[in-house]
């Protein structure tokens, strides 16, 4: 600060003698009245520019670069999201034709279920209807031939029993003279 | 001798007892006289009991043995005999016996054939039939 001052100074006591020139030495000398002269002005624009250096530099320079950063961060969140939600919505697309599909599948299953149960019952209401109506048939079966064998028992019985009473009969009844007749029948029979 | 050899030689010795056709007291006297002289004791019993069953056979088929219930007369078993050497091609002598349990009719045996004209055969077969 002493050498600007000491340079500003030198340069005021170099310039004076020539304020009185023109009408741009009566601009000059009348800035210099209200305290604004070149040397100073020119000293204020170089700290002025020095100091927006420094502080396009240092400071602004760096907050554009992270404000342009957090606008990318910002884009690239706003992509991300737009992407999720795009995935999320095929997410949910697929979700839900896989849940019509397993919807489909499962009625289908439960259809082919109801359906295999119905035919299993069919299967063993006709099995059982087969053995009932084959027991049905032994039974008949076995109960006609146990009342042939009784009728022909019983046949047997009776037949024996008339022959036997016939025999009886006739070896008493028959006399001599009917036996001859019956030899001679025989005679003839055996001639024919 | 084994029982093959005994047939065979019992048939033999019945050919040689046979004279026409019709088995020969004569013949048979003079085959057993044979043998006795000519064969050991033990080949002996074997021997003459398959000519005794050749001969009891032989004379069976000269013969109509009839069976009969109640009265037959000689005329009827002769017709009887005389029907079944016609039948069979040889003579066939009747030999009748009585036998009430027939009932009536008669039955023939001429060697190993049997004729049933019996009142008690029809009565038996009426009986399987209904039974």
């Amino acid at each position: 600060m002493t050498f600007l001052s000491a340079l500003l100074a030198a340069e005021t006591a170099h310039e004076a003698p020539k304020a009185g020139a023109g009408p741009l030495g009566d601009i000059v000398h009348l800035f210099g009245s209200f305290g604004v002269d070149k040397a100073h002005l020119t000293v204020q624009v170089v700290n002025f520019a020095l100091l927006a250096f420094v502080l396009y530099r240092f400071a602004i320079k760096p907050a554009l670069g992270q404000l342009e950063e957090r606008i990318r961060q910002a884009e690239q969140l706003q992509q991300d999201r737009a992407a999720a939600e795009a995935q999320l919505a095929a997410a949910q697309k697929t979700a839900e034709a896989r849940l019509v599909a397993a919807s489909d599948e499962a009625a289908k299953i439960l259809a082919d279920a109801r359906n295999a149960a119905k035919a299993a019952v069919e299967a063993a209401r006709a099995e059982a209807q087969a053995a009932q109506t084959e027991v049905i048939a032994k039974a008949k079966a076995a109960i006609e031939a146990d009342r042939v064998k009784m009728m022909d028992e019983v046949r047997g019985e009776v037949s024996r029993l008339v022959v036997a009473t016939a025999a009886k009969v006739l070896e008493q009844d028959l006399d001599d003279a009917q036996r001859g007749r019956l030899n001679e029948a025989a005679v003839k029979q055996l001639a024919r | 001798m084994s029982a093959a050899s005994v047939r065979a030689e019992a048939k033999r010795l019945l050919a040689l007892s046979l004279e026409g056709g019709v088995v020969s007291s004569d013949r048979v006297g003079a085959v057993l006289a044979a043998l006795s002289k000519s064969r050991p004791a033990h080949q002996l019993r074997p021997l003459l009991r398959a000519y005794l069953a050749n001969i009891r056979r032989e004379l069976a088929r000269g013969e109509a043995r009839i069976e009969h219930a109640g009265p037959l007369a000689s005329s009827a078993a002769d017709a009887i005999a005389a029907h079944f050497s016609a039948v069979l091609g040889r003579a066939v002598r009747p030999v009748a016996r009585r036998n009430d349990a027939l009932l009536g009719g008669f039955r023939v045996r001429v060697g190993d054939d049997v004729t049933d004209l019996t009142a008690s055969l029809r009565l038996a077969n009426l009986a399987k039939s209904l039974s």
